[in-house]
């Protein structure tokens, strides 16, 4: 097993032993059960149903209808329902865009990149990550859409054989951007989905009604579980595992490029890229932990995702947090060294004294100090604390995008165009509505469908029983 | 009009309505509308109009009595656009803000567009009918002491003539003029030190020093275009004319000015006397000079010393006439010979008379012998000092007629209402600022039958007759054909009078001046709305103030140090007593204010119908006193502790130490780079390669050509939340900056438009190849192929692409719609625009080239350019040797806005020189 350098980290003299403990197989799941017992467990909850789920499911609805209300409203009306303006002509929605697809990428992170690296504490939370991740991208791909003067011409940013001979500009990341998310969110749907055949499965030999069965025996596309099938479904695993790591690089990448390539002061910058990815994972961990926690609680799955999963969560936190950290100081140390006066003001006096240097300063001291708290074990180890953190992070990593569009927009080059930025109820219900909107299919998500990868824990089970014995 | 309706108030029953409109409509642009009368026969010599090509017509519009020579274009019968008379020197090619506009008020939705009696709509014909001698003999007696008229002064041959019919008539009628802001104090102050009626003439082209004393001489007044043009000539020469400014509220001219200081009006009375003891320095001993503040002690001795070269001096009409009595004596003064300035006689009719006097009117009314009142006044009863009380006389009159183009508040209380006709709607004459005599001729049929005051007259001389008609009777020369075609009546000349100051008489009457002390109320004329006849006009309203930059509104203007004294920041309302009358207005801090004074614009709070039944702003009128008219003393002003928001588009006035790269030019040396360099412009792609340069040392900032760019290219409205919201629509811009320091405050204009970048960073950005370059060097928008992404405002360092946030162009009157120019693309829900520079016009003109087998295009004038007053805005082909753009480009006070970015702008500006610094 490859530890952290985290952990190599903390390997001290003194605690040898300790460090021995660390790089050992870890426990992740109880050997006292056998099979038949972890896949009821697992199962049990497409079967029943909680009155709990109810509220929350329509809770989840209710925002859902907003979402189409202020969807139904933007096309009707138009943009200018939104609080968007010149020289702000980006604001709310292309944060919501970034962020969601920023979540987006943890699920990937976890799922693909650990997969290749080994990492099989991944078993147990990487189904919640994929779902995160392609509810999370499906959210992120309607805000572009939206955000269009003419959304009913979307299709003209793609390169089809149009009658007219015109192509889209391949200078604008624009055009990128619509590659790179829609590749990013086949590849994610593929791995899920593809994840979930053997799940399907065994929901389908488990299911107690007919109806139920016949439904899943058509999600399980003829899964049978033969040697053949594994063999084919592990290599196209880790094919698509393969494909989906790069994407976490290379759409985040792009997403900064619709900021990088141009040359407003505040967006012009050479580090967006590894920044853009690196805040990318830090508030899609955050959102894992807000999701978990709370399913782990709900369903009693502490036997499933143990302490130790939420401990290694919460140093990837530590890890990514201390790394935007950094990129936040590198930001403004070349906008000071630059010595241009336009990124001086923008990166420097425009974010700390502007109008909204509240929100940068709430968006700095959150996701700059509260990772560093997870150096302590007894923080990493308290749900609570975690579940805060990651709901605070998540916000703030909001406002950081907000930050870097409304902020460098609202006061560019020339002063007379400078102008203040105030959202509307439309932009408000989107981001309200799709977080609902999210909810709604993660609830769904957890009611209907193998929520926890279970053929994979079964592995690891015995994979863990094998080094034990 | 266009209705600034936020589009989200369009209810469904609104779009059905708006849909059958506009299918209605379809058929009714295609009708030409031409007049019933022969114009120029159209059909007879004018071979060469085909249908679909604009033709140019001259007219003149007349404001406060003062005509402006003008060239309509019109296109299958309607009249599109306005431009300057480039052959009157009333207008030398150019048109001021109002001019522009007006063309919106002929298709303003809000028009009155019948008669009326009492609540009863009627016909013209039986509205005169009541009118008739038969009718009114009995009522006003024989010799008509009982009928009494209340006119806009007028300078019209055709006026005085019917003017004199009703005389005939009515031999002991009464007539009277009303403006709110009249020249009368001019002529008065003139009457003072000449003992005759006169009013100044002045050639600035020969000026080396021009002193404005509260005159804001280049942007507004009735013969500001003439002498911003002579300004603008006069700047070509070396040395560069100073321009000394002392004001009040700061103004274009202000602007502008090489050396200004904030000063109010019993300062500048003082200043008066001071410089008139520099030029004629009195026998006995002077009068003891009060203590005048330093900044203006140190003006008035640089001044001072500079007053032998070749001065002028400007005064402000809305002063005290014994202020314009000293600036005519130290203008005799220093000028003996009139060579700059000469007096001539004020082409209004009775100038300086007791007709003129509003005090004398009320008397009269109130005397209670009046039995018919006939109004013909640019809406009096708003527009006069609320000490008149002027609506309350009048409804003690039994019958009182109005002819006015809106249902305003002057005919809400007439009992008669007749619906005045447009001035492009109807024949007549009137002579410019400098005594010449135009001609006004119709470009198309009254839209709502209505009629004009020289028709009124005549009906009520018992002799009623069409304008034509009256014309041919009265004034042949104005309607003459060759007067038609060219817009000027031949053979009239300016008269110079010989005048002699009685200089120890203005003294007195300065000395006997009490100007109002402690917190003064100054009122000021809107710079779009004027005294509020333009109040709906949306594009007057919504063009930003010059220098506040505020739009949709009027506001308690205060310097920044007595809006701290008073505690409130911009847009805090603040509440002005003056005995019973209470306002409150938002305060709006300005640099370059005069300590202790409030000015506010006269023109807003007008209450009507269509857009204004909602006020715009709010009535000062109230709080003005017939005595002195545009200050008020004893004004008592606190702080509501209510707040509201102005609609200002450019709220932030600090240029923020970026002058280098904005508008002083002084770019580094490029730093050694190892891209290839620049492709020369010239070769290589295309012949033409339109190119434009602003100088910003001739930039008033007084916006005419935000008005022209709006009404040639289809530029929507967005209403006061659109502008509150920054998403107000003009193609262009104008920039102001302030830098305000201890000493006063200097201000820069800058208009910004597409810089049609050589290397536009927004063409890169666009993911459908919306915005592109042609091959003549135009950053062309696509308007179909754009999606609005709007990453090509973003990327924009200018700022100056604008979007279509809601649907602007097609919930407008079906009346606005005929204004459309056909030659620009209207733009769709959802699209970016922004400056083209006129491409319509430069593909006219190659077309044209091409047809004639001319192998240049030639010059191409952009609406901005052509109606720019002081020609600060040159256009024209860097490819073009007879066009001298590459010269201009080469110029060394010639830089592009932020050229560090290496854009390559294809819009320079010519920095500006300030007297100060060597040039």
């Amino acid at each position: 097993m490859i530890a952290t350098p985290l952990e190599l980290l903390h390997a001290r003299a003194g605690e040898r032993a300790r460090a021995r403990e660390l790089l050992a197989p870890p426990r992740l799941v109880p050997d006292r059960r056998d099979d038949a017992a972890l896949t009821r467990d697992i199962l049990t909850p497409l079967w029943t149903s909680d009155w709990r789920w109810w509220p929350l499911f329509g809770i989840a609805g209710l925002l859902t209808l907003l979402f189409l209300v202020a969807i139904g409203v933007t096309v009707t009306r138009g943009i200018g329902s939104w609080g968007n303006n010149i020289p702000v002509a980006w604001a709310w929605g292309i944060t919501d865009f970034v962020w969601w697809i920023g979540i987006g990428h943890a699920g990937t992170f976890i799922s693909a990149f650990l997969l290749l690296l080994h990492q099989h504490w991944r078993a147990s939370i990487n189904r919640v990550a994929e779902a995160m991740t392609l509810f999370a991208v499906m959210n992120a791909g309607m805000f572009p859409l939206l955000h269009l003067g003419r959304p009913w011409f979307f299709y003209w940013l793609a390169p089809y054989p149009a009658t007219t001979g015109v192509w889209p500009n391949f200078l604008s990341s624009l055009t990128w951007d619509v590659a790179a998310v829609s590749t990013y969110f086949t590849v994610s749907l593929l791995f899920w989905y593809q994840g979930l055949l053997p799940d399907l499965a065994s929901a389908r030999d488990l299911a107690p009604t007919t109806l139920r069965r016949r439904i899943y025996g058509v999600l399980a596309l003829g899964w049978r579980g033969s040697g053949e099938q594994w063999r084919r479904y592990r290599m196209v695993y880790l094919m698509l595992a393969g494909l989906a790591t790069p994407l976490v690089i290379s759409v985040h990448t792009i997403v900064s490029l619709d900021f990088a390539i141009t040359q407003l002061p505040g967006w012009h910058s050479t580090i967006f890229p590894p920044y853009f990815v690196i805040g990318a994972i830090f508030s899609g961990i955050a959102m894992v932990l807000v999701l978990v926690i709370p399913i782990r609680r709900a369903f009693g799955l502490h036997g499933v995702i143990t302490p130790r999963h939420l401990d290694l969560l919460s140093r990837l936190l530590l890890l990514t947090g201390s790394l935007v950290a950094y990129s936040y100081l590198t930001e403004s140390f070349i906008g000071w060294y630059s010595g241009d006066r336009f990124e001086r003001y923008a990166l420097l006096t425009g974010r700390a004294a502007g109008p909204f240097a509240w929100v940068f300063w709430f968006m700095t001291a959150i996701n700059v100090l509260v990772p560093q708290l997870f150096w302590s074990p007894r923080m990493r180890h308290n749900t609570v604390a975690l579940f805060v953190a990651g709901l605070l992070i998540c916000a703030s990593m909001w406002c950081e995008r907000f930050v870097i569009i409304v902020a460098s927009l609202s006061r560019s080059f020339l002063p007379s165009s400078w102008h203040a930025y105030a959202p509307t109820w439309v932009d408000v219900s989107l981001l309200a509505g799709s977080i609902g909107f999210f909810f709604l299919l993660m609830f769904a998500f957890l009611r209907w469908v193998p929520s926890l990868a279970l053929s994979e824990i079964r592995q690891l089970r015995a994979l863990e029983q094998r080094g034990a014995a | 009009m266009p209705h600034p309706m936020p589009p989200g108030e369009v209810t469904r029953r609104d779009f059905v309505g708006m849909l059958g409109a506009s299918a209605a409509l379809a058929g009714l642009v295609g009708c030409t509308r031409e007049p019933r009368e022969e114009i120029l026969p159209y059909v007879d010599t004018a071979l060469d109009a085909l249908p679909g090509t604009a033709r140019q017509y001259a007219t003149a519009m007349t404001i406060d009595g003062y005509a402006t020579g003008l060239l309509v274009t019109t296109r299958d019968g309607r009249p599109l656009k306005i431009e300057g008379n480039p052959l009157h020197p009333s207008s030398h090619g150019a048109a001021g803000v109002m001019h522009q506009a007006s063309i919106l008020q002929l298709y303003d939705p809000d028009r009155a567009r019948t008669c009326r009696i009492g609540p009863r709509d009627v016909r013209w014909e039986a509205l005169l009918a009541a009118l008739r001698p038969d009718q009114l003999l009995p009522r006003v007696g024989a010799r008509g002491v009982g009928l009494s008229f209340l006119l806009e002064p007028t300078s019209s041959p055709l006026h005085v003539a019917m003017i004199d019919a009703v005389r005939t008539r009515y031999p002991e009628c009464s007539v009277h003029y009303f403006a709110a802001l009249g020249h009368e104090q001019v002529v008065r102050g003139c009457q003072l030190a000449f003992g005759r009626a006169a009013i100044p003439y002045h050639d600035l082209s020969r000026a080396d020093v021009i002193v404005s004393l509260g005159a804001d001489f280049l942007a507004a007044g009735p013969d500001h275009l003439h002498l911003a043009h002579d300004w603008s000539v006069r700047q070509a020469r070396d040395p560069k004319p100073l321009l000394f400014v002392a004001e009040p509220v700061p103004t274009p001219t202000g602007t502008v000015a090489g050396d200004r200081v904030a000063a109010t009006t019993a300062q500048l009375l003082q200043i008066a006397l001071r410089l008139l003891d520099a030029a004629a320095p009195a026998a006995a001993a002077p009068v003891p000079a009060t203590g005048l503040p330093q900044p203006l002690q140190s003006w008035c001795d640089r001044l001072a010393g500079q007053l032998q070269r070749n001065a002028v001096i400007i005064a402000s009409p809305q002063l005290p006439a014994s202020l314009h009595a000293a600036v005519a004596a130290l203008n005799r003064q220093l000028d003996p010979d009139g060579t700059r300035t000469r007096y001539i006689a004020p082409p209004i009719l009775d100038a300086g008379g007791r007709a003129h006097d509003l005090t004398d009117f009320a008397n009269q009314l109130a005397a209670g012998q009046v039995d018919t009142l006939v109004v013909a006044a640019a809406n009096p009863v708003y527009a006069a000092p609320g000490d008149v009380r002027l609506g309350t006389l009048m409804r003690q009159i039994p019958t009182r007629l109005y002819l006015g183009e809106y249902v305003d508040e002057t005919a809400a209380v007439a009992t008669h209402f007749a619906n005045a006709s447009h001035y492009l709607e109807a024949w007549g004459d009137s002579r410019s600022y400098d005594g010449s005599v135009l001609p006004a001729q119709p470009m198309i049929a009254p839209l709502h039958d209505g009629h004009s005051a020289a028709e009124l007259l005549s009906a009520i001389a018992g002799d009623p007759a069409s304008g034509r008609e009256l014309l041919q009777r009265h004034c042949p020369d104005s309607i003459a054909r060759d007067a038609l075609r060219t817009g000027l009546v031949r053979g009239v000349v300016p008269q110079r009078l010989a005048v002699t100051p009685n200089i120890p008489g203005v003294r007195e009457a300065l000395a006997a001046t009490v100007p109002a002390t402690g917190t003064v109320l100054q009122l000021i004329p809107g710079h779009g709305v004027h005294d509020g006849r333009f109040a709906g006009n949306a594009w007057l309203q919504e063009l930003p103030d010059p220098v506040t930059k505020l739009t949709w509104d009027n506001a308690a203007m205060v310097s920044p140090a007595f809006a701290a004294e008073l505690g409130v920041a911009s847009g805090d309302l603040l509440s002005l007593h003056l005995g019973d009358q209470l306002v409150e207005l938002p305060a709006l801090a300005t640099p370059g204010m005069a300590d202790q004074v409030v000015a506010i614009a006269l023109g807003y709070g007008r209450r009507g119908e269509g857009i204004l039944t909602r006020p715009i702003g709010v009535n000062v009128n109230p709080l003005r006193a017939s005595a002195s008219e545009f200050e008020t003393a004893h004004v008592i002003v606190t702080r509501t502790g209510r707040r509201m928001d102005l609609a200002i588009t450019q709220a932030h006035w600090s240029i923020e130490g970026r002058g280098d790269d904005l508008v002083d030019g002084h770019i580094p040396s490029p730093p050694a780079t190892l891209y290839p360099p620049r492709r020369p412009a010239p070769d290589g792609f295309g012949r033409d390669q339109w190119a434009m340069t602003i100088d910003l040392a001739r930039c008033t900032g007084c916006s005419a050509c935000v008005v022209a760019c709006q009404a040639e290219n289809n530029v929507p409205v967005v209403g006061r939340t659109g502008v509150l919201q920054s998403r107000e629509m003009h193609w262009l811009r104008i920039d102001r900056y302030i830098d305000e320091t201890p000493g006063g405050a200097r201000f820069t204009n800058q208009p910004m438009l597409c810089q049609h970048c050589e290397h536009a960073p927004c063409e890169y950005v666009c993911p459908v190849n919306a915005t592109v370059h042609s091959d003549d060097g135009l950053n062309e928008m696509v308007y179909n192929r754009c999606v609005g992404t709007r990453f090509c405002s973003n990327n924009c360092p200018y700022k100056v692409r604008r979007f279509n946030w809601f649907d602007y162009t097609s919930k407008v009157s079906e009346f606005t719609l005929m204004q459309r120019n056909p030659q620009v693309t209207v733009r769709d829900r959802g699209v970016m625009e922004k400056c083209t520079f006129c491409v319509q016009r430069i593909r006219g003109a190659q077309s044209d080239a091409q047809i004639a087998g001319r192998d240049r295009t030639g010059a191409v004038q952009t609406a901005c350019q052509q109606t720019c007053p002081t020609q600060a805005i040159q256009f024209g082909s860097l490819t073009d040797p007879d066009s001298g753009m590459t010269s201009r480009f080469a110029d060394p006070r010639s830089f592009s806005a932020l050229g560090a970015l290496n854009t390559a702008p294809r819009v320079r500006y010519f920095r500006r020189h300030d007297p100060e610094s060597p040039a």
